[in-house]
Order: C-alpha cells, then structure tokens, then sequence
C-alpha cells in the first residue's frame, strides 16, 4: 500500500490530544511487523508517544521524526500488568504493542485517551447526540450544517 | 485560490495497464523508513465499517512521488472512510493500493491535463508533500466528492460533535424549563456583571457564596433541576442570565461557564433543602429525565 511518509510526519508535527515519555514494546520480529527495534543495553526502549487525531506517533526521545505510526482505527485497548496498557487490532489480537507509563494514573489518562481516539468513537457519539436532540426538540440538528445526508452520520453506522 | 498545475511527464507514470502494476513501495523512500501498521490499515480499510464517500477517480502518479500528470491517468475505485481516502484496483480489490490521510490538507478544483476532465487537486501545507490530483466522472461527483473531502477531517467532526453536545445540553435545559410555566423574564432582570466578577446576583438578592462545592457538571444540571420540582419557580434560570449577555449558558467554552457551574452547586443545595422540606409534608412534582 502506497501512502505518503511525508504526509504522516507533517500531521505527527500537529499538536498532540496527549504526548508524553513510555516504555514501548511492540509485538515481536518474525510475525511481519517489528516494534521500535532494540536499543542498546537492557530494558524496554523509551519512545515519546504522541496522540494525534486518530493516529499514535512514536519517536526515539532524540529524534525530530517518528520512528513509526499506528492507526488507532478498531484498536483493542487492554489493561496488562499495573501501569502497562496494550494495543492490539482485532485481525490480530495476539500482536500486541505494549506500553509502560510512570504511574497507574497516567496509564489510566493514556487507556481512556487511546479508546476515544478513533474517528468511529467520534461518529458514534454524533449520531447519540443527533438522536438525543431529535427526541427533545423534534428537530434534526445537522440539517442547519447541510449534512444531514452524509453516510457517516446514519444510524446504520452504529451498525458496523 | 490558483487551481493546482500539472507538473512534468514522466518516463514511468503508470498507465492504464489492468490492474497488472503492483503497488510496490516508492523506491524514493529510504531503509528504516517510517513504519505503520500497514496490516491493519489495510484490514480497517476492507471492513464493513461505513464508508463516508466512494466512486470511481481518476488518479496519475502516486503518493510519495511528484506528480506527473499526463493522459487520462488511472482509473481507480476510491473508498473515503472519515479522514482516510484509500484507492483499489478495483471495487472487489482485495488490497488498497493506496492511503491518504486527509488532514492538514485543502481540496480544490484544478486543471486536469486532458480538457473536460472533472478534475480536483487535494493539497497539503507541508514541505515537500505534492497535491494528488483526481478527477471525477461528471461535475455531480466532482462536487461531491470535493465537499465529501474538505469535510473529512478530524477536526471538523469533532467540532461538529462538540457542537451538538453542547445543542444537547441547551435543548435539555429548555425543556427543563418549559417544566416551570412561573418562570420570571430574564435579561431585564439580569444585572450586567464584570467578567472577572464570579458573583452571580440573583432575582431573590442572594449573592452567591463560594462555600459551597459544586454538585456534579453542568451536563446534568438540565436533568436534575427538572427533577426539582416547584421550588425553581423563584429563581432565575442561568441559562437567562448567561443569554442575557450573548453566551452560550452551558458550553464548556463560556468565559461564565466556572460562574454558572458554582451557581447550580450552590442553587442545587438549596433546592434540595427546599425539597426535603416538601417531601415530608406532600408529594414533590418530580419527573424523570433521560440521562446522558
């Protein structure tokens, strides 16, 4: 699949929803993908991990351009061992890419972050508050916007 | 603005070959090159998960490259899914052949390289990323799927969302109040306050005090004072006072939005002492509303 680095390092520039320094594992070499690659020395590699849009960017602490980039789409957010979450995708729930952080607060701030970021989460909840003022007002609230229309914002969408 | 140019042909734009050129990587792009999860990418992309626009584009060169516009260029099947615009061979393609992340980009109209074409250029603000050029199969689809693409960006729908959170939270508000036909005008009432005053005077003369803590978010304030009953007849809607200077009364953006969270917490204790009080004499009027 052709895409465009250029495009992705430019959107890993925008400002970040949560950015901060973890520990990162990916899954491991041999099933196709590799993690962010072993550094010297023991211990897990530390990566600053920056939430944009619906992508997560991970960068070597020293570096200007991201190591890598997943597409939080239909990722599975899992709880490992205290203050260690995971994210895994449902064609592959085993391959996971696992994520230290400091405290179990942050670990916490970082698992509720990662489930909303996803542009099905945000048509979800437009189409909750679509109906919800609906059935208050009587009104469609996205006919004043002229996308009352549009495929995205159907209740069919909850669907999938 | 100037609609996007053509640039110079090359030897090795690909061509209207069915389907037989495989989609390798640019052989621009360097060894540890910025890694994604193409296998999911590609899995979300082929998933029943709704599709925002989809059609048939013409298409010349391809991500990562300049453009070479020259011909008719590729047709391709095209599948918009939010901010995500993936191209297959074909509408059965079982692999994207590519991936643009619309944001940070604008769409416009542009020339194509063959006159008549419906053509349309999306262009990014960043260094060294080239316009991709489309073109559509007739001006509806042009215009369609131009609009389809300006909005698809995360920002817009999350914008769009916190709109509607905050129409929710109005519409809910009036309605609690349509509860209360006893409800006193509002703006002419209102005395005008600085914006650094968090003070709010009320109808009754009760300044308000900060020893109290707020009861719970704004959010719910439209559903717990419409379970309040009566005893809200005596006091100004905030939503009034809020009107009454031109601000939203509940988005979360208002400059008043701390003043108005203090006043349902220290109106909602009142109103429960108040309602406490009824209760044990008769039946409060209470009503049910929708939690969010």
């Amino acid at each position: 699949m052709r895409y465009n680095e250029k495009e992705l390092q430019a959107l890993s520039r925008q400002p970040a929803e949560m950015a901060a320094e973890l520990g990162m594992r990916g899954p491991k070499k041999g099933s196709g993908e590799s993690g962010p690659g072993r550094d010297t020395g023991s211990g897990v590699p530390r990566r600053l991990v920056k939430l944009v849009v619906n992508f997560l960017f991970y960068f070597r602490t020293d570096e200007a351009e991201p190591v890598g980039a997943l597409l939080l789409e239909r990722c599975k957010v899992t709880r490992e061992e205290p203050g260690t979450f995971s994210i895994s995708f449902v064609e592959d729930p085993e391959r996971k890419y696992h994520f230290e952080c400091s405290s179990e607060e942050q670990c916490q701030e970082w698992m509720e972050a990662l489930r909303r970021a996803s542009y099905e989460f945000m048509r979800r909840s437009l189409i909750f508050y679509r109906n919800e003022i609906r059935k208050v007002t009587g009104k469609d609230p996205l006919e004043q916007f002229g996308i009352s229309e549009e495929a995205r914002f159907q209740l069919s969408g909850l669907q999938a | 603005m100037a609609p996007c140019e053509p640039g110079v042909p090359r030897a090795e734009l690909c061509g209207q070959t069915r389907g037989l050129c495989p989609p390798p990587r640019s052989p621009a792009v360097p060894v540890g090159a910025m890694k994604l999860n193409e296998r999911s990418v590609a899995h979300y992309a082929l998933s029943d998960s709704p599709a925002d626009h989809m059609g048939f584009l013409r298409t010349w060169g391809s991500p990562g490259t300049p453009p070479t516009p020259s011909g008719t260029g590729r047709r391709c099947w095209f599948v918009l899914k939010g901010n995500l615009l993936f191209s297959f061979e074909s509408r059965k393609g079982r692999a994207p052949l590519s991936l643009v992340v619309l944001e940070g980009c604008t769409v416009e109209l542009a020339e194509a390289p063959v006159p008549e074409e419906f053509a349309f250029a999306i262009c990014f603000d960043a260094p060294g990323v080239h316009p991709h050029l489309l073109a559509a199969e007739g001006p509806v689809a042009q215009e369609a799927w131009v609009k389809a693409l300006s909005r698809a960006s995360f920002g817009y729908m999350r914008l769009v969302v916190r709109e509607l959170e905050s129409q929710l939270q109005d519409a809910r508000q009036s309605l609690a109040l349509q509860h209360h036909s006893s409800w006193k005008p509002a703006a002419s009432r209102c005395k005008p306050q600085a914006r650094n005053n968090r003070s709010v005077v009320l109808e009754n003369g009760h300044p308000l005090s900060k020893d109290c803590s707020p009861v719970g978010l704004v959010e719910e304030a439209g559903s717990r004072s419409a379970g309040l009953g009566l005893a809200e007849r005596e006091l100004q809607s905030p939503a009034s006072l809020l009107l009454g200077r031109g601000q939203s009364p509940v988005s979360p953006e208002t400059s008043d939005f701390s003043t108005l969270h203090d006043w349902y917490g220290q109106e909602i204790m009142k109103l429960q002492q108040r309602w406490r009080q009824r209760a044990q004499g008769s039946q409060p009027e209470c009503e049910e509303q929708d939690k969010p």
